[in-house]
């Protein structure tokens, strides 16, 4: 390299620098916000020690606008209304979607899209209907901006959104599909755990004004069935660390600190078995119903009559009634049927 | 036009193609309507050692492969000078320049290519491809897809992080709006990571130093594509030639990259070497040279091939043929030896012509290049590694983007069906067989229906003696594909508690 001339050289070391010292600041910490340091308007945090009584979710999450109108869940159901009619009766039931989304709102909304691998029918992912339902609905009560989101396991992000069928129905409804970036999940410290110490947490849903938790009710596993609060595990980042740790506990630990306004659980189509991922047509049972209310407890409870067990049947869910997080006792609560 | 004119366009032409080379590499796997393997169609020796090792006809390799011959058969060694990416870093990066009239090392080191050129394409008569990660395209292109490309995304990724972190408002959106548009669009969302990274950086690092000692010594020496290309040119039309106003000055042989212009011949160039760059035109004040048509062969010299060193070529073929059968796998196939889905040993390592696309196109980067796994004779083969990167259920990539269809060209519906392998428990490791802790995160990974990861209910006495009950994963062998994915999301660190073997099950695959 005798013939390097003094220019070359320079050219040279200024790379070699640039590229050093991007490598280095990419090794410095983000400044990650502790729980303390968020605000509050999305992720309402639980007042009550764990073991107090019961406080309706409803209460916890918009106190002052929810008023006692509108019943605590509403169930739509019937084959002829169709899935967004149902979604259109069973929100309009808990109060309309006014109660959950002022003018202006910037709003969430989160299916379960947890895979690239089938379309709607299979029942593994949320029916679109129910989504863009939800995004006009957001939309014509003057919501800012309506975005949807969730972080697939299996397969990239876009190849889920359009598989299940939720971008096409989101964007024809006006709504914005958003893919979860990296950079801005946000570690949250979870006071008095019961597994789950802390988690990474997609910051936007932590910092949203309404948060519309839009479930599939589909088998799995581990947690029996996977609702509204398992849905919520869309929102982190490390879901290993769940599953080694007690997943129930973990499920109810993160129900703590990302807490949806409404939660509307879509059970037109459910899955019945092989969930989370589905892939059989066999597995999958019609049942043209949707369950909607602020009390996530409340609405994996009355969800979970869909496969014929109690919402005490399912570990997740009895304990996070225990802790307060809502209630599981649908005989107390006011439920309105919508029969089509 | 003068050829002092055309020269001028020359730096132009390599950029272009150096872009579209890039351009294409990033699309691998991403955009379908484009040509991905282009440079490999274009690659007459990856087509003629990849069909002749697979004793199979591969039509866009052939048409593709034909389209350089008989522009080198026109224009002689274009291709090397204004086409070859490789070739174009060459000119890019600092070289050898040449003060004395001492321009080329001993002459006979130019027939080392012909030895290699031989060496591959009469192995690959004997079915063996192991060398042919020799070929220019396939070095430049794996080395961007396994080092460079994957740095690039490092330094951009740590780039946006630094910069995230900054107390600015507003600037976390934008950096996340320019993420989201960059990895929707060319980038993976997590970082690619490779084992043969620095193997392959140190092999065209060794490439471009060696123009320190004279330029484009790969290319006047070494290249085995240049080779082909270079017999071919022995019956181009197109050639320099000089004349009698030619004072010996020695301008031309200065500026010659490759060095065939011989002051001790009269500034006289071999075609087979000349890569018609056209440099030497403007360095001519005198017109004492000019590039026109010739129709009779070219003189042979004295590196050019002969008799006997085809021989030489021919025996270290068998050699290296023998050697790569004296390897373990062809004993005991090899654990963990997981082809992409579709392609099978031995048949792959007669297809497979080292060019790393299927590892560009995959999605998780599971694929990797074998160092050990199919032994040094499949070195640069890809082989899933699903601690590394999970087969995507809803993806088909690799084999879309194979350009020599070693790896098939399948449906998603069909490639579902492929089995790369199967998982097996480690029993002893596995969270709620070893530890009486629960986790079912294979089973609820597992994409096949009905599920090859299936749960057992028991219950059991806990380390510290409670009576718990616990889901344990087994497998259904028969259901499982080896996608990996299970592997990939073991909660585990370190090696998983659920591992993919290759479709092993039963035998030894060779008695003598």
């Amino acid at each position: 390299m005798s013939n390097l001339s003094r220019r070359d050289f320079l050219r040279f070391l200024m790379s070699l620098s640039a590229a050093g010292l991007a490598t280095y600041l990419s090794g410095c910490k983000r400044i990650t916000p502790t729980l303390a340091d968020l605000p509050t308007k999305g992720a309402v945090l639980p007042t009550d020690a764990p073991g107090a009584t019961v406080t309706p979710a409803a209460e916890v999450t918009a106190a002052e606008s929810i008023s006692t109108e509108g019943a605590y869940l509403a169930v739509a159901r019937g084959g002829t209304l169709g899935p967004e009619e149902l979604t259109r009766r069973a929100i309009a039931a808990v109060g309309g979607i006014e109660r959950y989304v002022k003018k202006g709102a910037d709003v969430i909304i989160k299916p379960n899209i947890c895979n690239a691998y089938h379309g709607p029918e299979y029942a593994s992912t949320t029916n679109p209907a129910v989504v863009a339902a939800i995004v006009a609905l957001c939309l014509n009560a003057g919501a800012g901006r309506v975005r949807v989101m969730d972080f697939p396991f299996g397969g990239k992000a876009q190849n889920a959104y359009e598989t299940s069928g939720i971008a096409q129905a989101v964007e024809a409804a006006g709504g914005q599909m958003e893919l979860m970036n990296l950079l801005k999940y946000q570690k949250v410290e979870i006071p008095n755990p019961l597994a789950l110490k802390e988690t990474e947490v997609y910051g936007d849903i932590l910092n949203a004004d309404t948060v519309i938790n839009v479930p599939i009710a589909k088998h799995h596993s581990g947690a029996r069935l996977t609702l509204g609060m398992k849905n919520l595990m869309g929102t982190i980042l490390n879901r290993g660390a769940l599953h080694a740790n007690g997943l129930h506990q973990s499920i109810v630990d993160l129900s703590t600190v990302v807490k949806p306004q409404l939660t509307v659980i879509d059970a037109t189509r459910i899955l019945v078995a092989n969930g989370p991922t589905g892939g059989s047509l066999s597995d999958v049972r019609q049942m043209d119903t949707v369950i909607a209310s602020a009390d996530v407890v409340a609405a994996d409870a009355y969800a979970a009559t869909l496969f014929n067990i109690t919402g005490s049947d399912i570990e997740y869910i009895r304990l996070a009634d225990e802790l307060g997080l809502g209630s599981m006792d649908l005989k107390s609560l006011n439920i309105e049927t919508i029969d089509a | 036009m003068k050829a002092s004119t055309i020269r001028k366009f020359r730096p132009w032409v390599q950029a272009l193609a150096f872009i579209v080379f890039i351009v294409l590499l990033v699309a691998a796997g991403r955009v379908a309507f484009l040509p991905a393997d282009l440079f490999f169609r274009l690659d007459p020796l990856a087509g003629l050692a990849g069909m002749v090792a697979a004793r199979r006809f591969v039509l866009t390799m052939f048409i593709g492969g034909m389209i350089v011959l008989v522009l080198t058969l026109i224009l002689g060694r274009i291709w090397c000078g204004w086409l070859c990416p490789l070739g174009t870093v060459l000119d890019w990066v600092p070289s050898h320049k040449s003060r004395s009239k001492e321009v080329d090392l001993d002459p006979r080191w130019r027939s080392v290519k012909y030895f290699l050129l031989g060496l591959i394409v009469l192995a690959a008569v004997f079915g063996n491809l192991s060398l042919v990660f020799l070929d220019p395209i396939t070095l430049i292109y794996r080395t961007f897809v396994t080092a460079l490309w994957p740095a690039l995304i490092a330094v951009i990724s740590g780039t946006e992080q630094a910069l995230a972190g900054l107390p600015i408002p507003g600037l976390l959106d934008g950096i996340v709006k320019i993420d989201n548009f960059l990895r929707s669009t060319v980038l993976p969302v997590y970082q690619p990571v490779f084992g043969l990274s620095g193997l392959a950086v140190l092999l065209l690092g060794a490439v471009l130093a060696l123009n320190a000692v004279r330029s484009r010594f790969w290319c006047r020496y070494l290249c085995p594509l240049g080779a082909l290309l270079g017999l071919v040119s022995k019956i181009s039309w197109l050639r320099r030639s000089t004349n009698d106003r030619c004072i010996a000055c020695g301008r031309c042989a200065r500026v010659c990259p490759t060095g065939t212009i011989d002051p001790k011949k009269d500034y006289a160039s071999d075609p087979s070497e000349c890569i018609m760059c056209l440099e030497c035109a403007p360095a001519c004040d005198k017109e004492a040279q000019q590039f026109k048509g010739h129709l009779a062969p070219a003189r042979w010299q004295p590196y050019d091939p002969s008799f006997r060193q085809f021989l030489l070529s021919a025996g270290a073929a068998v050699t290296v043929v023998g050697l790569s059968k004296v390897l373990p796998q062809d004993k005991r196939s090899q654990p963990f030896l997981l082809r992409p889905p579709g392609a099978t040993d031995p048949d792959f390592l007669s297809q497979c012509i080292r060019c790393g696309m299927c590892i560009q196109a995959c999605p998780t980067s599971g694929l990797q290049p074998s160092l050990t796994e199919a032994g040094w004779a499949g070195i640069w083969t890809p082989v899933l590694v699903p601690r590394l990167g999970y087969c995507d259920f809803s993806c088909n990539a690799c084999g879309q983007v194979c350009p020599t269809g070693a790896i098939p060209k399948l449906s998603l519906e069909d490639k579902r069906q492929k089995v790369i392998g199967h998982a097996y428990v480690d029993r002893n490791r596995c969270l709620p067989w070893a530890s009486g802790r629960s986790c079912i995160t294979c089973e609820e990974m597992c994409p096949v229906s009905d599920k090859a990861i299936q749960l057992e209910e028991v219950t059991v006495l806990s380390p510290d003696g409670q009576s718990i009950s616990l889901q344990r994963p087994y497998v259904i062998q028969d259901r499982c594909i080896g996608c990996g994915i299970c592997e990939n999301n073991c909660p585990l660190s370190g090696q998983a508690a659920i591992q993919v073997f290759a479709p092993t099950d039963l035998g030894i695959t060779q008695y003598w």
